[in-house]
């Protein structure tokens, strides 16, 4: 939509009028950046078609997404809304841990592999959702399988 | 025949009052950044999700791991808006 950034930008407008009831209305999702993060594998584990559906839709779309690809984005908000709702049922535990170390060290998912170890195991056993890094190299392990985190600080968190 | 110890006292005090003061100004960050530790290397991407997070919370650094956004927040996101030439 905006096709240069704006400069001067100290002045900022806050509309508050509604969208049109012609659009359905959909329940923004309500996680801030660390649990969002932390969610974010399952959340492409199971959102993957629609998330796809979305992106290529914006592709398509040559500049028109925001106003024609609204429907796919309602579908991709109601799933990870799903989602999280899932893991806070049955994992909250684990998850409030991950997410709390992860906000402590500046987002990192390599500082906190030793509790995301224990969020992988509940995810999978409770939600049958496994993280797999899109892009790994068929004959290496994926860097959240490994042993030792080479830019960790502590070895404890490992 | 002991170390000198009266002559090693001013730097002591220089060292303390450097000690000090770093140690505040720590304690001082640490606070404003809500009782966790500084983000460092923000681009522009977490510098948006920052934004988000106060459009959540209220605090640049509060977190929450609700489903569902607080009443307001679709339209809480605010138009940059910069003066135009005429």
């Amino acid at each position: 939509m905006a096709a240069r950034e704006p400069r001067f930008n100290q002045h900022v407008l806050i509309d508050t009028t509604p969208m049109p009831s012609s659009i359905p209305p959909v329940q923004e999702v309500g996680a801030s950046s660390a649990p969002l993060l932390s969610a974010s594998y399952f959340i492409g584990a199971r959102c993957k078609a629609y998330n796809d559906d979305f992106m290529k839709c914006k592709t398509d779309a040559n500049g028109r997404g925001e106003i024609e690809c609204l429907k796919e984005g309602r579908k991709v908000t109601r799933c990870a809304a799903g989602v999280l709702e899932d893991i806070n049922k049955s994992c909250l535990e684990e998850f409030r841990k991950h997410w709390t170390c992860l906000d402590d060290n500046n987002q990192q998912l390599w500082q906190c592999r030793r509790l995301e170890r224990g969020l992988n195991k509940c995810v999978f056993d409770n939600l049958k959702l496994e993280k797999t890094i899109p892009g790994t190299p068929e004959n290496e392990v994926p860097v959240h399988l490994r042993k030792k985190q080479i830019f960790a600080h502590s070895l404890l968190s490992q | 025949m002991g170390i000198p110890f009266e002559a090693l006292i001013p730097y002591g005090v220089m060292l303390g009052m450097f000690a000090v003061s770093g140690a505040a100004l720590s304690k001082i960050r640490h606070m404003q950044n809500g009782d966790k530790r500084p983000r460092h290397s923000v681009d522009a991407w977490d510098k948006q999700m920052m934004d988000r997070d106060r459009r959540l919370t209220g605090f640049l650094r509060g977190q929450t791991d609700s489903v569902k956004a607080p009443p307001g927040f679709e339209l809480s996101n605010p138009w940059r808006v910069e003066p135009t030439f005429t």
